[in-house]
C-alpha cells in the first residue's frame, strides 16, 4: 500500500512541472551573479542570508498576523510595495549578545529583531563601521565581522525595499491645471517613472513657476513644488539598485542587466526595455488593488514582452522549473523517505521481518527517486553535467552511494543493503545541506571549468569513484560487525567478503579512468598529463591505495579482515581527496574552499581509525575465541 | 638443465613476486604523500624536484629511492609479471590486458618526464613571437654587436653556470670565470665603497642572495663572474641578473659585446603574432568566463588566422600552445602562452584505452560471480 501511494505522489509530483504553468511573479527573470534566475530564487536567498531561513517563519511575523509563515516571495512584495512599511518583520537575526548589547537592543531568546531597531542601534557606530569596512577579514575580531554583517543586513534590506519605489504610484495629482498636462485625472496617482516620461509636459509649467515671485503663485503652481519635493524625496531612493530585472536593450547575452532604479539614472531606456518597466509598473498598481485578473492580464503581457526580442538570453520555462524545484524540496523529501526506510529497517530486525523490510526498501527506492529527480532537474536548469561544485558533488556521491546499496539489497535481499542505503544518503544529505545553506548552490563557473564535454566525463567520473569508494568502505565495516556478531557462520561472512572485493574493483574502475581523464582533461588544457597538484596526488593515492590493497588480498598477504580494514582506511583517503586538499591552499583545484571544515575532517579521520581498528581487532579476538573452541 | 637457466629462473622467480609490487606501490604512496604535504612549504617545482623526479630522496642522512627509481622497479616488477604461466588463459585475459595498459602508462611517463619540454610564450598584443622561454632554465647570451650587418649570438648553458666554472669559446677573445650562481637575489645599492676590482653595475650594486621562492618562476637569478686574458682593461668582477633593465656592454680589442642573462630560449621554424586578447566575465561578477588571443601564425611567409582559447589550444608541429596566462598593460594587454613539446603525450590515451577494455571485461566475469555468491546462500 504505502509503495503504491509513494509512487502515486512521485509521479504528482512530476506531473506538477508537466502541466503548463501560468507565468508567475515568481518567474520574472533577474540577474544576479551571473545567471538569470527566478525572482524566487534570488529573494529566497536574500532572506537567507538576512535571516537565516528561505522564509519567514511565524516569530518574525507581526503579532497581529496569525498565520504559519510567510514565503520569501511574499515577504519580498509586501516589502518593495510598502517600503516604508518594513519596520513589522522581525527577520534581522543577531545571535551575538555583544553585538545585540552594543546596538542597544534587548536580548531576544529568538535573536530576531526588526530594521527600525536595528538602524536606530547603528546609528552611533555608523563612525567605526566606516573605519573598518573594506579592511580584509582575517585583521576584523568577531565582533566587527558580526557588525560589518548586520550593517550589510541592512542595507540589503533598504534595497530590496525601495528597489521599485520609482514605480509605485506614490504621488497624487489634485489640480486640475497639472492634471490636465499630464492628461490624467485629477485625484490620479502617478509614479515616479510615470511623471518623468512626461517631464515635457511639464516644462510649460515649471517655467512659469520659475519665473514668477512666490507672493504671485497659483495654488497649482504650489502643488507643482510640492510635487517636485516629493520627486526629488522619491530619487533618495536610486541606491536601491540590487533587482536586476531588465534585460540589456541589445539582447546581448555579455552585457549586464538593469535594475529600474539604473535605468531611471541612465535615461537612456531603449523602447522594449520601456515596454517591460510600463507593465511591471502596471502590474505592482494592481497588485495594491488587490486585482487579480489584472494583475495576471499584466504578467502575461510582461512574459510575452520578455520572449520577443529577449528570446536569446534566458528559456522562461527553464526559470518556470526552478521556481517549480524551490518549492518542491525534493532534497528534504529524500531524507525523510531515508530516515524512514531506516527506521523501518531497525523495527524489522524485531518483528516481521520480511514485509517491513519490503517496505523499508520500497521507502529506500522512493527516496533515490526524489533525489535522482532533484539532480535531474538542476542538470536541465543549469544545462551542464551533474557535479560541478563542491555542494554538487556531495549530492552526487550520495546518490551513488545509495544506487550501489540499491543493487546489493536486490541481490542479497537481507537488509544489508537498505541498512548502508539510509546511512550513506541520509549522512552526506545533511553534509550537502550544511553547504547549501551558503547560498544560490546554482552558481557560475571559472572558466578553466567551462567546459562540458569534460565536466561530464572526468568530473562525473571521479565523483562516482568517490561515491563507490566510500561505498566499499561502509561494505568494510560491515563485514567486521558482522565477523563480531556471528564469528561462526564462515559461509555468510564469505559471501560478504566477495561483495567487499567485489565493491573495490568497481570502484577501482571508477577511480583509475576518473583519474586518468583528469589527466587527459589537463593535457588538453594546461598542456601536461601529470602535474603533481595535490588534488591529482589525492585521487593517485585512493587509486594505489585500491590496487595495493587488492594485490595485497590476491596473494594472500592479508586475509578478508585486513582486506576490510584497509578498504575503511581507503575512506580516509577519500576524504582527504575530496575535501582536504583544499585546506592545503596550493594547487590548481583549490576553488571549492570552505572554512571551519579541518574540524569536520579531523572528526571523520579519528572516528574511521577508531572504529576501523577497534572492529578490526574486536572481530580478530572473535574469530580466535570461535575457532579456538 | 643447465646451471645458468636456473640462475636466469632463479632471478625471474625473484623479480616477478608480487611482494615487491606491494612494498614499492606502499613506498610510492609515501611519497606522494610527503610531496604533497611539502608543496605548501616548498613549492611545486622543489617538491617535484625532491620526491617524484628524484632517483634518491634524502631523508636528512639517509638516501631513500625516489619516485623515479620507485616507478622503474614497479615498471620492472610488472614486466615480469607476464613470466606467471599462470596468467595465460581465457578467464585471466583481463587481467593481462590491464597489467599491460599499466605498463605502457608508465613507459609513457617515463618519456614524458625525460623528453617533454615546456616553457612560455609571452607576446604582447601587435608584436610577434618566434622562441619559448623555458620556465626553470637559465643561460648566458654573449652578444657579438660589432659587426654592422649581423648580430653574433654565443650562448652559455645553465648546466655551464657553476661556480668555478670557466667559459671561453672561439668566438669570444676573453675568458669568464663563474664566481657565484645565485638561486634568487636582488640587487641592493652599495653602502661600503666598491674595489678597484668591482666592474659594470657591481660598481654602485651589490647582488643579496634571498631565499628560494616558492613559485620557481618568481626567483630572480643572478651571476658574480670575472672576466679575464681578454687583455684590456675590461678584466674584473661583474654582476648581472634576470631583467637587469641596462644590459651590461664590454668593449674588448675593438670588439663590443652585450651580455644578458635570460630565461633559456628554444628558437620554433615559425613565429606567431599577437591580434588581440580578450578575457571575458559573467556580466555582473567578477567570475571569468573566458581568456582568448586572437593570433596570426606566420609560416615561411604564409599567415594564418587562429584563435586559441581556454580547453581549446593550437596544435602545431608538435608544439602545443595553450592560453596561459595575461598580463594587463595601461595600453594593450599581453598574453602568456604555455608552450609543450611532449613524445609521451598519446601514451595515456591508448594505454588508457587498454586498461579500460581490461578491466571492463575483468569485471563482467567476476562482479556477477562475486555478487551471485551472495544470492545463493539465500537460496540454500
Amino acid at each position: 500500500m504505502k509503495f503504491y501511494s509513494l509512487t502515486l505522489v512521485f509521479f504528482l509530483s512530476i506531473g506538477g512541472i508537466l502541466l503548463p504553468r501560468d507565468f508567475d511573479h515568481q518567474d520574472i527573470p533577474i540577474h544576479e551573479n551571473g545567471r538569470i534566475k527566478p525572482l524566487d530564487t534570488f529573494v529566497r536567498n536574500q532572506l537567507l542570508l538576512i535571516y537565516g531561513k528561505r522564509s519567514i517563519k511565524p516569530k518574525a511575523l507581526p503579532d497581529d498576523v496569525n498565520s504559519n509563515g510567510l514565503s520569501a516571495i511574499d515577504w519580498f512584495f509586501d516589502i518593495a510595495l510598502n517600503p516604508d512599511d518594513g519596520d513589522k518583520y522581525r527577520v534581522f537575526n543577531i545571535n551575538n549578545p555583544e553585538v545585540v548589547a552594543s546596538l542597544g537592543l534587548n536580548w531576544d531568546p529568538s535573536h530576531l529583531y526588526n530594521r527600525a531597531e536595528v538602524l536606530s542601534g547603528l546609528k552611533n557606530h555608523f563612525d567605526y563601521i566606516s573605519n573598518i569596512h573594506g579592511l580584509p577579514e582575517e585583521e576584523l575580531s568577531q565582533f566587527d565581522s558580526q557588525l560589518l554583517k548586520v550593517y550589510r543586513n541592512v542595507s540589503q534590506y533598504q534595497a530590496l525595499s525601495y528597489s521599485l519605489s520609482c514605480l509605485l504610484p506614490s504621488i497624487q495629482i489634485h489640480d486640475k491645471t497639472i492634471a490636465q498636462s499630464l492628461s490624467v485625472n485629477p485625484g490620479d496617482k502617478l509614479s515616479y517613472y510615470q511623471i518623468m516620461r512626461k517631464a515635457n509636459q511639464l516644462s510649460p509649467l515649471m517655467e512659469r513657476l520659475l519665473n514668477q515671485d512666490k507672493e504671485e503663485w497659483s495654488e497649482s503652481d504650489f502643488e507643482l513644488q510640492h510635487i517636485m519635493g516629493i520627486l526629488n524625496e522619491i530619487n533618495q531612493d536610486k541606491f536601491a539598485r540590487i533587482l536586476k530585472i531588465i534585460p540589456p536593450e541589445s539582447g546581448n547575452q555579455d552585457e549586464e542587466w538593469q535594475s529600474p532604479w539604473e535605468l531611471m539614472e541612465s535615461r537612456m531606456i531603449g523602447l522594449n526595455q520601456e515596454k517591460l518597466l510600463i507593465t511591471l509598473e502596471s502590474f505592482l498598481r494592481s497588485r495594491i488593488d488587490k486585482n487579480t485578473d489584472k494583475s495576471n492580464s499584466f504578467l502575461a503581457k510582461y512574459e510575452n514582452l520578455l520572449s520577443n526580442p529577449f528570446n536569446g538570453l534566458f528559456n522562461v520555462t527553464n526559470i518556470k522549473l526552478e521556481t517549480w524545484t524551490n518549492k518542491a524540496n525534493l532534497f528534504y523529501k529524500s531524507i525523510a523517505l531515508y530516515i524512514l526506510a531506516f527506521l523501518l529497517l531497525v523495527i524489522s530486525w524485531m518483528s516481521k521481518p520480511i514485509l517491513l523490510r519490503r517496505i523499508s526498501f520500497a521507502c529506500l527506492l522512493g527516496g533515490l527517486a526524489f533525489h535522482s529527480y532533484g539532480i535531474l532537474l538542476r542538470i536541465i536548469i543549469m544545462s551542464r553535467p551533474p557535479v560541478s561544485t563542491l555542494y554538487e558533488s556531495i549530492i552526487f556521491v550520495s546518490l551513488i552511494g545509495v544506487i550501489c546499496a540499491s543493487l546489493l539489497e536486490y541481490s542479497r535481499k537481507d537488509g544489508m543493503g537498505i541498512f548502508m542505503g539510509t546511512i550513506v544518503g541520509a549522512a552526506l544529505h545533511f553534509v550537502g545541506l550544511g553547504y547549501a545553506n551558503d547560498g544560490d548552490t546554482l552558481g557560475m563557473l571559472v572558466a578553466v571549468l567551462n567546459s562540458n564535454f569534460w565536466l561530464a566525463t572526468h568530473v562525473t567520473t571521479i565523483t562516482i569513484g568517490y561515491g563507490t569508494s566510500l561505498f566499499a568502505g561502509v561494505l568494510g565495516h560491515v563485514y567486521l560487525l558482522q565477523a563480531i556478531r556471528t564469528p561462526f557462520d564462515k559461509k555468510y561472512l564469505k559471501t560478504v567478503n566477495s561483495n567487499v572485493f567485489g565493491a573495490t574493483l568497481f570502484a577501482l574502475f571508477f577511480t583509475l579512468f576518473g583519474t586518468i581523464l583528469g589527466g587527459i582533461w589537463a593535457d588538453q588544457s594546461w598542456g601536461r598529463f601529470w602535474g603533481w597538484d595535490p588534488k591529482e596526488n589525492g585521487a593517485l593515492l585512493i587509486v594505489m591505495w585500491q590496487i595495493m590493497m587488492l594485490h595485497l588480498r590476491i596473494t594472500g598477504l592479508v586475509k578478508p579482515m585486513g582486506f576490510a580494514l584497509g578498504m575503511i582506511l581507503n575512506n580516509i583517503l577519500v576524504i582527504l581527496a575530496w575535501f582536504g586538499v583544499n585546506l592545503l591552499g596550493v594547487g590548481l583545484h583549490s576553488y571549492g574552499f570552505a572554512t571551519g571544515i579541518a574540524i569536520n575532517i579531523s572528526l571523520f579521520i579519528a572516528f574511521e581509525l577508531i572504529t576501523g581498528f577497534g572492529t578490526y581487532y574486536w572481530a580478530k579476538n572473535r574469530h580466535k575465541q570461535f575457532t579456538a573452541v | 638443465m643447465n646451471l645458468q637457466l636456473m640462475h636466469a629462473k632463479g632471478i625471474i622467480n625473484f623479480l616477478k613476486q608480487p611482494k615487491i609490487f606491494v612494498f614499492a606501490m606502499a613506498w610510492m604512496m609515501m611519497l606522494v604523500l610527503l610531496g604533497t604535504l611539502a608543496q605548501k612549504d616548498l613549492g611545486l617545482y622543489a617538491a617535484q624536484n625532491k620526491y617524484f623526479s628524484a632517483w634518491v630522496t634524502w631523508f636528512w642522512f639517509f638516501p631513500m629511492p625516489g619516485g623515479r627509481l620507485t616507478l622503474i622497479v614497479i615498471l620492472i616488477n610488472l614486466s615480469f609479471f607476464f613470466f606467471n604461466k599462470s596468467i595465460w588463459r581465457i578467464k585471466k585475459l583481463g587481467i593481462v590486458i590491464l597489467h599491460m595498459g599499466g605498463i605502457l602508462l608508465l613507459v609513457g611517463g617515463g618519456l614524458t618526464a625525460m623528453f617533454s619540454s615546456e616553457g612560455n610564450m609571452v607576446i604582447e598584443e601587435g608584436a610577434q613571437s618566434n622562441h619559448v622561454e623555458d620556465y626553470h632554465f637559465m643561460e648566458l647570451a654573449i652578444i657579438n654587436t660589432s659587426a654592422s650587418n649581423f648580430d653574433e649570438f654565443t650562448i652559455f648553458d645553465q648546466a655551464l653556470l657553476k661556480r668555478n666554472q670557466i667559459l671561453k669559446h672561439a668566438n669570444l677573445n676573453f675568458e669568464i670565470e663563474i664566481l657565484n650562481y645565485l638561486d634568487n637575489c636582488e640587487p641592493a645599492k652599495r653602502t661600503s665603497p666598491a674595489g678597484i676590482q668591482h666592474k659594470g653595475m657591481l660598481k654602485n650594486f651589490i647582488l643579496n642572495e634571498l631565499r628560494p621562492e616558492k613559485e620557481d618562476n618568481w626567483n630572480r637569478p643572478g651571476l658574480i663572474y670575472k672576466i679575464s686574458n681578454s687583455g684590456s682593461s675590461a678584466d674584473g668582477m661583474y654582476g648581472i641578473f634576470l631583467g637587469q633593465p641596462v644590459s651590461q656592454t664590454l668593449s674588448i680589442n675593438g670588439k663590443d659585446y652585450t651580455l644578458i642573462l635570460r630565461r633559456k630560449r628554444t628558437y620554433l621554424p615559425f613565429s606567431i603574432e599577437l591580434l588581440d586578447f580578450k578575457k571575458t566575465l559573467h556580466p555582473g561578477t567578477d567570475i571569468p568566463k573566458s581568456y582568448s588571443s586572437d593570433i596570426n601564425l606566420i609560416e615561411n611567409g604564409v599567415v594564418r588566422k587562429i584563435l586559441i582559447q581556454m580547453n581549446e589550444p593550437l596544435r602545431h608541429k608538435g608544439y602545443t600552445f595553450f592560453q596561459s596566462s595575461f598580463i594587463e598593460g595601461p595600453d594593450s594587454e599581453t598574453t602568456v602562452l604555455a608552450v609543450v613539446k611532449n613524445y609521451g603525450r598519446l601514451f595515456p590515451y591508448i594505454s588508457s584505452i587498454i586498461m579500460c577494455i581490461g578491466l571492463l571485461f575483468h569485471l563482467s566475469q567476476k562482479l556477477p560471480d562475486l555478487f551471485r555468491k551472495s544470492r545463493e546462500k539465500i537460496a540454500a
